[in-house]
């Protein structure tokens, strides 16, 4: 065992399969410590908020101020509310409006600037404009507001008769430290369509899918060797038997079979664990297949007929005699399944025919929800990339194991 | 031997394959939706109208659709129920589609108003309101020539009376007789015991939604089918009489094609003076919703009557010449409420007046306007609850002040909570979630499948169920079996499921309110029409019977503001958000001077086509 054992660590490509397996579990097991609470929690207010630090604006406003006089400053406000799409657009306006633009320079915001303030009249309607682009013109109007504002912001209070009183200003140099507010969220990977945090859904979403895939291929090959093995030791009627029924099940799609147990169990019963049973249970095909080649292979060794020569029963010649010859390969096929079971898991979920939705995330429903809101449209990457992501390296680290235990065990591999 | 059994085998698959074939062509009828939902798609079987081809279509003299047609067009025929077609047929919950068959006037949800169309602007009550007339223009005609007379108006009642379409079963309860006396048309009410009309509202929806067909056409269509009520139902309507703008050109399962009829009466003076500006109208018929996005972004498409999430990124990130009615949220104008219904067949819903009302109360109607409708919507505490859709009219028809302490903005988990522990349903085993009768109180929150925007609302609602400790789960049936269930008046497997009310007409409010209260759908089988949780309440159902009757306009106020009271304390439902009935998106690419909120003309955003909407067609201008 312990030799087996050092065999398989001495694989490279199990170890890195291994070590990106155990990478995920630790971070479903630790990330949660850091950032407890239901992952279905819908914190947003609104679809799709991108990555980033979100500051408290209301927090924010109370801190302590710092005065930097950053030489940039300027002319990164200036970039941010006027691009130079935007310039070029201006001067279009003055054009369609008749304005002489031969002597402005497009480069000198204040020109432009006061030449756009002196001229810009937001119910003009120059010939052969479309409305968007009016429309544009005055979204790009309101955003000049801030270049044109006063060095100072105020801040007032309704006081008790109603009216507004000062009670705090802001300066164009004021800067807070992000440690003095009260309230800041890091949203590694943004918001979903619900506004619920996706790192923190995608964690406890990976640990559901995962379990969902063990027990379906804890099922699925649990099924596979008892036919498997049954079919392979005794022969004959048994076998032709099992063989049939596995030939049934294989000759229909598998996956047509599970949508349609699916489907038709309803979702109101469709929990995880469900789920998995019910891809485990179409999933065993194969497995019986191979295991009872494995098993033909092995009824008429030596020592399986001096097992029967000596009276042991049919139990226990299966279970010590002929098991421990392919556990490795049981092995095998488990870390397929459970791979494929993961698979099956988003395919069902991405057609809406997954687990019920209010209970738990797993990796299918989040792809389900992304799609049904048109992420991959409007560019909302990170509700739908990590997750085919953390998909793609589960299934991958898993067949990886899977090859490098293989290249161990199996001689014609065996370097 | 071995070969007898592979003879056998090779029988028994070729039996097996003809009765799998054989049961592949017994087709089943698809669901129609009965109002402009964007995402249920609608299939046929009916052969193509083909008179023309689509591949010579000039771009700068066609206006491209999205969103109304979802399959290929399978009958022409306006006296008909068994048809799916869209851009010629439909009666939009704004305004009848008047692009090829045209009602006597057109209605404008802007402002309420009903613009003369085969009508003059003339329509009169009699004293008693028990008679309406109006006159037909003389310059209306049919393409064949000859005049729209009364006649046709008097026909086209009858027909739908007898047959039962959709004019007969809306309208053959408030309508006794359409009298023609040559240009004169005389709509005659049914009176109750008492004398009075039933109701004059839905006489004047008969105006603005009923298209009228030719008399001698429905003469053909009654003859060729030996007047079997079935088969007029069904007939295509191939050689159908128009009396609208366009006609039929091409259509098959890619395209609809509609072209301008440049004989089209309307060019008279008495009506627009002028031809529309496209000369044809084309709907390609898309697979969803995300394909039809995808062409209206790329130009493809230049009206769209999609539900967009996040719109305004079209133009604020994008830059796409993209844009709808209003600039700022909520972007159209919305009309009707998304609403949520108590199954009053379940005893726990019928019997907890507090525990519909604290479901109610604690569900986050702003994550639901934020997320499910991206703030399409105004939000409870800008337009607060009540019967009304957001509209200004129907908002001054209640007392605010009266009902203010009803109304609730929701996310109100502590006040749910106290509810329901004031109202005795409480967690007695400590599992964390309420009982009522000694069992758990577990409830289901149901929308079709596929409809997300729906779907993500019954989400927010199982939320808060969870918040206040009632179990709430999520169901989304197909809406195959969807469609089936929530009309049944007997049905317990939804407990709360969502469904819209009207949004406008000229006989709103009135008929939303009915949806909610009126005792007239009670036990009604395969009912479409309202009161879907099957809730009653005589006190309310006699205050809606006296609405119709009232012209005062203090005492309706008075009605509907006591009606406003009992909804509200009752909760037999619960509007989730508001949202326009019809979604209006365009994209300048081609075509530009689209209506749009400020522009001064009052054409309501209808895509161009529905009620008054139409208008717009003729100011359409090209780009550049």
């Amino acid at each position: 065992m312990k030799n087996t054992l050092r065999q398989v660590f001495h694989s490279p490509k199990f170890v890195i399969g291994f070590c990106i397996f155990v990478a995920i579990l630790l971070t479903m097991l630790i990330y949660p410590l850091f950032n407890p609470g239901n992952p279905l929690e819908m914190i947003g207010v609104g679809t799709f908020a991108p990555p980033g630090t979100y500051v408290s604006l209301y927090d924010a406003i109370g801190t302590n101020t710092e005065t930097l006089r950053l030489s940039d400053a300027d002319d990164n406000r200036i970039a941010k509310a006027l691009s130079n799409e935007d310039r070029v657009a201006m001067v279009e306006w003055f054009t369609a409006m008749g304005i002489d633009v031969s002597e402005l320079d497009i480069n000198d915001t204040d020109a432009l600037l006061d030449l756009w303030n002196e001229n810009y009249d937001e119910s003009a309607k120059p010939a052969g404009m479309t409305l968007a682009k009016r429309k544009y013109y005055k979204r790009l109007n309101n955003s000049l507001v801030s270049l044109r504002a006063a060095d100072e912001r105020i801040i007032a209070e309704k006081n008790d008769e109603g009216e507004l009183e000062k009670v705090d200003s802001i300066n164009k140099t004021d800067y807070v430290n992000i440690k003095d507010v009260a309230n800041v969220k890091t949203l590694p990977l943004g918001t979903d369509n619900f506004g619920r945090d996706v790192l923190k859904e995608l964690v406890s979403a990976c640990g559901t899918s995962i379990k969902i895939g063990l027990i379906a291929g804890a099922v699925a090959t649990l099924i596979g060797l008892v036919l498997g093995l049954l079919a392979g030791y005794l022969g004959g009627f048994a076998d032709d038997l099992i063989m049939f029924v596995t030939n049934i099940f294989t000759v229909i799609p598998s996956f047509i079979l599970l949508i349609l147990i699916s489907n038709s169990i309803g979702q109101e019963q469709r929990g995880a664990t469900v789920v998995a049973l019910v891809i485990g249970l179409t999933s065993w095909t194969w497995t019986t297949r191979s295991v009872r080649s494995q098993v033909i292979s092995l009824r008429n060794r030596d020592h399986v007929n001096l097992s029967k020569l000596s009276g042991h029963s049919l139990v226990r010649i299966v279970l010590t005699d002929i098991l421990p010859y392919i556990a490795s390969y049981v092995v095998m096929a488990f870390i397929l399944q459970v791979s494929s079971g993961i698979l099956s898991e988003a395919q069902l979920s991405l057609l809406g025919l997954g687990p019920k939705t209010t209970e738990v995330p797993t990796l299918g429903l989040m792809m389900n929800w992304a799609m049904l809101y048109s992420a991959h449209t409007n560019g909302s990457w990170w509700a739908y990339f990590p997750v085919i992501l953390v998909i793609t390296l589960i299934s991958f680290s898993l067949n990886l194991m899977n090859t490098g235990l293989d290249q161990v065990f199996n001689p014609t591999l065996r370097d | 031997m071995k070969k007898l059994i592979a003879l056998l085998l090779a029988l028994v698959m070729v039996l097996g394959l003809t009765a799998c074939g054989g049961s592949g062509t017994t087709e089943t009828q698809a669901p129609v939706a009965t109002e402009a939902q964007t995402a249920a798609p609608t299939e046929t079987e009916a052969p193509a109208a083909d008179t023309g081809s689509t591949n010579d279509l000039p771009r700068n003299e066609t206006l491209y659709f999205a969103g109304q047609q979802w399959g290929t067009v399978n009958s022409w025929s306006p006296i008909g129920t068994n048809q799916n077609n869209s851009m010629a047929i439909a009666g939009g919950p704004s305004g009848y589609r008047t692009v090829m068959f045209e009602t006597l006037y057109m209605y404008n949800f802007m402002d309420g108003s009903m613009t003369g169309l085969l009508a003059n602007d003339d329509w009169a009550w009699n004293d008693d309101m028990t008679a309406l007339t109006l006159t037909i223009k003389d310059a209306a005609k049919w393409s064949d020539s000859t005049s729209v007379t009364a006649a046709d108006v008097a026909r086209t009642f009858d027909i739908g009376v007898e047959v039962n379409n959709t004019c007969g079963a809306t309208y053959g309860a408030y309508i006794d007789s359409v009298e023609a006396d040559g240009q004169k048309v005389t709509i005659n009410a049914k009176l109750n015991d008492a004398g009075q009309p039933v109701n004059p509202l839905k006489v004047l929806d008969f105006l603005t939604g009923v298209p009228i067909a030719q008399a001698a056409w429905i003469d053909t269509v009654v003859e060729r089918n030996g007047g079997d009520a079935t088969k007029i139902l069904n007939d295509a309507g191939d050689d159908v009489v128009w009396s609208g703008p366009y006609t039929k050109y091409y259509s098959d399962d890619q395209k609809v094609v509609l072209v301008r009829d440049d004989n089209y009466w309307g060019q008279d003076a008495s009506m627009w003076g002028k031809l529309p500006v496209p000369k044809y109208l084309a709907h390609t018929i898309y697979a969803d919703n995300a394909a039809s996005e995808v062409a209206l972004k790329a130009g493809e498409v230049d009206v769209a009557q999609l539900f967009i999430g996040n719109v305004q990124d079209l133009w604020e990130k994008d830059g796409l010449p993209i844009s709808t009615y209003y600039e700022e949220a909520p972007y159209g104008v919305c009309l009707t409420m998304p609403t949520a219904w108590y199954n009053m067949n379940l005893p726990v819903l019928a019997e907890n007046t507090a525990l519909r009302k604290a479901i109610a109360m604690a569900v986050d109607y702003d994550t639901i306007i934020a997320n499910a409708m991206t703030n399409q919507s105004p939000t409870f505490s800008e337009v607060p609850r009540s019967l009304m859709n957001p509209t200004d009219g129907e908002q001054a028809l209640y007392d605010h002040d009266a009902v203010k302490d009803l109304q609730w903005a929701g996310n109100d988990i502590e006040g749910a909570k106290a509810l329901l522990d004031e109202a005795g349903l409480v967690d007695n085993d400590g599992d964390g979630w309420r009982e009522y009768n000694g069992e758990k109180i577990s409830l289901n929150a149901c929308c079709p499948n596929g409809w997300s925007d729906w779907q993500a609302a019954m989400e927010v609602v199982a939320a808060a169920g969870e918040k206040i400790g009632v179990e709430i789960t999520t169901l989304y049936p197909e809406w195959s079996i969807y469609q089936t269930v929530f009309v049944d008046p007997a049905q317990t497997e939804y407990a709360i499921f969502m469904w819209s009310p009207e949004a406008a007409s000229p006989s709103n409010p009135w008929t939303r309110v009915n949806q909610f209260m009126g005792k007239d759908f009670i036990g009604v089988s395969n009912n479409w029409s309202g009161n879907w949780g099957q809730y009653v309440n005589d006190e309310a159902d006699a205050l809606i019977k006296q609405i119709p009757l009232t012209t005062d306009e203090a005492e309706l106020k008075d009605l509907y503001t006591k009606l406003t009271e009992i909804y509200l304390t009752e909760v037999p439902s619960f509007s989730l958000m508001y949202r326009p009935s019809l979604f209006h998106t365009v994209n300048e690419s081609v075509w530009t001077n689209f209506p749009a909120g400020d522009d001064g003309r009052n054409i309501p955003p209808a895509d161009c086509t529905d009620g008054y909407g139409i208008a717009a067609l003729y100011e359409l201008e090209l780009v550049g």
